[in-house]
């Protein structure tokens, strides 16, 4: 079983790679795009997963 | 219906926008490649698949629309939006979610993203019909 930071990256990669291809053309903006849009998402969501860890669960 | 020769879409299909954009949803990456997209085609299909089968290895639920639950109903858009995939699934059991399973919640975003994205391919498809993107 994967763990979810894995499964957050993967789908985080899935998703950076699919909208590279959908919206650049070129191969180095591709690559630009693609660092910005898969640091997004990761840095992001463990940004988030810290605003979110004062809060209690119930 | 949208109908657009040949030579204007450089190594594209004759086909109908409607008949592609039917083509496109059923199998991911199918519309770009009868387009002359290969590549994109290639990567497409391979992300939307992949994102698909871990969707499925980790006990996701393909969602269908539940009364009293509004966004079952968009969720059962993105489930749908899987195309071919979907109505396998489908077929065999597959895709009936495990909620007690570790992976049904992460799942179940794989099966949604999938759908999602093979929905926006729709729109790229048609963007590239219609002449507004050229490549």
């Amino acid at each position: 079983m994967l763990d979810h930071l894995t499964l957050m990256i993967l789908d985080a990669l899935l998703i950076a790679v699919f909208f590279t291809f959908l919206w650049k053309k070129e191969r180095r903006e591709r690559w630009l795009y693609f660092f910005k849009v898969f640091g997004a998402l990761v840095l992001g969501a463990i940004a988030l997963a810290w605003l979110m860890f004062p809060f209690p669960r119930a | 219906m949208v109908e657009v020769s040949g030579s204007s879409r450089p190594g594209g299909s004759r086909l109908p926008l409607a008949a592609l954009l039917v083509i496109g949803w059923l199998v991911p990456g199918l519309g770009h490649f009868l387009l002359g997209r290969r590549v994109r085609a290639a990567v497409f299909a391979a992300v939307i698949l992949t994102a698909f089968g871990v969707g499925l290895a980790l006990d996701g639920e393909l969602l269908l629309p539940k009364g009293g639950d509004p966004l079952s109903y968009l969720a059962a858009i993105a489930s749908v939006g899987n195309g071919v995939l979907f109505v396998a699934a489908r077929l065999v059991d597959f895709g009936e979610g495990v909620v007690t399973a570790p992976g049904y919640e992460f799942g179940n975003t794989f099966l949604l993203t999938a759908g999602m994205m093979n929905l926006l391919l729709l729109l790229d498809i048609h963007d590239i019909v219609t002449g507004r993107k050229d490549w």
